[in-house]
């Protein structure tokens, strides 16, 4: 793959402008990447995990685990293969400026001291060093911070997950800047989701992202508390994009502010979370999947 | 958004940019996001030269990615954690306020939000000898009762004058002023405010939800906006300038749950949430200092603790014996 190939591509009506890549590069782009698809067989329909250049949302309201979900499904890309993880690159884009590091460490000790053999201090820190991470504060930003990482992703074959965190942080801000008409408030978002279109086609890499559920379903009726908030809110473009929606919510009963005191320590600890993932494929099938987990001081257990 | 104008960078003149309006591309997302080639030809200037615009624009104007080892390794070099000077908040807190995060104490009119933010103000300024910015946006702090507080501390003026010197007030009563006051102090007074002795490590404010709620509710979207760009403020101050944030919020009911106010949007943007109630006790219920502290959000602790404590005895007078664990009470 060193071999100093060049794919010239001529524009004849500019006349001489070439656009150039090494085969390298065409070879980073289009074969090495890992394929996530055994990211987290439990979560999603059999045989269905996200596949090269795949789209998924996990989508919930606050206190349903998403982070922490997104910390387990996190410290599986970037552990080495020896401790079971699957030794990819990953970026994370922090919208919400919500990234715990401190709890990411905790969660990514825990694991890699899980196995028979305790790995030496180096290895949380190559596997931190597989973490990219990049803050955003506006949806601006966001489109140029994409457009930037482009260069990352055709050099860097590792890297095999974009992660954001999340997808919904401008939502309010554009809703507002855009004035009273739809299509300008979504313009920005759908600008993103169209770069990530192309960078998921282009870069095969798959896509994660969180999506809070902010927005009530105002169909009318009101419906029980769990099902209020799951209507998916953000432009048509990002929609089209998702291929895996997971839809977090915890498991009422066991615990909530009011009947916090009465419950047993051993109920409390076992809060369970439960996440029904919707696949849809492209031949307009839909599967589904529905799993629980609770939460450690070591991470996401799934049940 | 960003407009593009004359002298952004080399090779940006007037004419050019005169040209890119005239092709409709007026900002550097709009550069940035269209085909280079096509608008090159357009503005009849050589792809070269509008290919380097367009790379050193988008290396000034986007986040650039950090290892996550280097973040790491920032983290564990700058990461304080500020005792509130109550055992209790500090058990639920694990040991404290952390800089570089937002903590949010809810709870209904009289469950002590504003006491116990004034005793961690006091606290910080006097044991920690930190400086305190504290947003007031209620009207509700006194310097008498921060005086009071510091009494209790020590007996020596000139001591008790020191730590008031530290703790900076602003008054302000609307969302405009909060926003207005939270960039200014993101844009260099938070360093001036240290100037007068220990750098500033913590920015209360008491309450957040009385500045935001008024403008919520109906089918507009202004206040939800103005409510996104205070935590923003906010969260990027946190991080930034590695301080510990502390806000105050109310509480709603519905369906018998207390819930923190300020709706959906806004629950996911502290990372540790606490409840402050009253103990509800069969004789002098209105008389009673007795308050109870639930942490209902952390990332650190298992949720649902409860502690009690004793609002009048906030530092260090306070014996073993005013505060039990709720659980041991129960069983």
């Amino acid at each position: 793959n060193e071999r100093k190939c060049r794919v010239w591509r001529c524009e004849d009506e500019v006349g001489g402008v070439e656009m150039t890549e090494s085969g390298a590069q065409l070879f980073a782009r289009l074969e090495a990447r890992r394929c996530l698809k055994d990211i987290e067989p439990a979560l999603f329909p059999a045989d269905g995990g996200p596949e090269h250049g795949e789209v998924v949302e996990l989508h919930g309201t606050e206190g349903t685990g998403k982070t922490e979900l997104l910390y387990h499904l996190l410290c599986r890309c970037v552990m080495p293969a020896a401790a079971g993880g699957l030794e990819v690159e990953v970026v994370f884009v922090d919208t919400d400026y919500s990234l715990d590091m401190m709890r990411l460490v905790s969660v990514l000790d825990s694991r890699l001291n899980a196995g028979t053999h305790r790995p030496a201090p180096s290895v949380l820190r190559s596997c931190l060093a597989r973490l990219l991470v990049v803050h955003c504060s506006s949806c601006s930003q966001l489109l140029l911070t994409l457009h930037f990482l482009e260069t990352s992703l055709s050099s860097r074959p590792s890297l095999a997950l974009l992660l954001i965190d999340s997808i919904s942080a401008f939502y309010w801000l554009d809703r507002c800047e855009g004035g009273a008409s739809v299509t300008k408030q979504e313009e920005k978002l759908s600008k993103c989701a169209d770069l990530l279109d192309s960078l998921r086609r282009d870069y095969r890499i798959t896509v994660f992202a969180t999506c809070h559920a902010i927005r009530r379903n105002y169909s009318g009726q009101s419906s029980s508390s769990s099902s209020e908030f799951d209507r998916p809110y953000l432009c048509r473009s990002w929609q089209r994009l998702v291929n895996h929606r997971l839809l977090c919510s915890r498991e009422e009963g066991t615990s909530n502010m009011a009947t916090a005191a009465e419950g047993s320590e051993e109920q409390r600890r076992r809060q369970v979370f439960t996440v029904h993932c919707t696949s849809s494929f492209s031949s307009k099938t839909k599967s589904h999947r529905s799993s629980s987990f609770y939460v450690t001081d070591g991470g996401v257990k799934l049940i | 958004m960003v407009v593009l104008r004359e002298g952004m960078c080399p090779g940006l003149d007037a004419d050019l940019v005169r040209d890119l309006r005239a092709a409709d591309v007026k900002t550097v997302e709009d550069l940035v996001s269209s085909d280079t080639e096509d608008l090159a030809q357009k503005c009849s200037v050589s792809y070269r030269a509008l290919f380097a615009i367009r790379r050193v624009l988008l290396a000034q104007h986007t986040a650039f990615p950090v290892s996550g080892a280097d973040l790491y390794e920032e983290l564990l070099s700058s990461t304080a954690i500020l005792s509130t000077g109550n055992s209790s908040l500090d058990k639920l807190l694990d040991s404290g306020l952390y800089t570089g995060e937002i903590t949010e104490l809810s709870g209904g009119p009289g469950s002590g939000k504003s006491q116990v933010c004034f005793g961690v103000a006091v606290n910080i300024s006097y044991h920690l000898k930190q400086s305190v910015i504290f947003i007031d946006t209620t009207g509700g702090l006194t310097a008498r009762r921060l005086l009071q507080m510091l009494e209790a501390e020590t007996s020596n003026r000139e001591e008790q004058m020191e730590a008031l010197q530290r703790i900076h007030i602003f008054r302000l009563f609307d969302v405009f002023s909060l926003l207005d006051c939270l960039y200014s102090l993101r844009t260099g007074m938070l360093q001036q405010a240290s100037v007068g002795g220990g750098s500033v490590k913590a920015v209360i404010v008491d309450s957040v939800s009385a500045v935001i709620a008024p403008l919520l509710g109906g089918k507009q979207s202004e206040g939800m906006s103005l409510m996104t760009q205070v935590a923003g403020v906010l969260k990027t101050m946190a991080k930034d300038f590695n301080v510990a944030v502390l806000v105050t919020n109310h509480v709603t009911r519905s369906s018998s749950r207390v819930q923190p106010g300020l709706g959906v949007s806004w629950r996911h943007v502290p990372r540790t949430r606490i409840l402050l109630e009253r103990v509800e006790k069969a004789a002098a219920v209105s008389r009673s200092s007795m308050r109870s502290a639930t942490l209902i959000k952390s990332s650190r602790q298992l949720c649902h603790k409860t502690e009690e404590f004793d609002l009048q005895r906030w530092c260090h007078s306070e014996g073993p014996s005013a505060k039990r664990k709720l659980e041991d009470m129960d069983s």
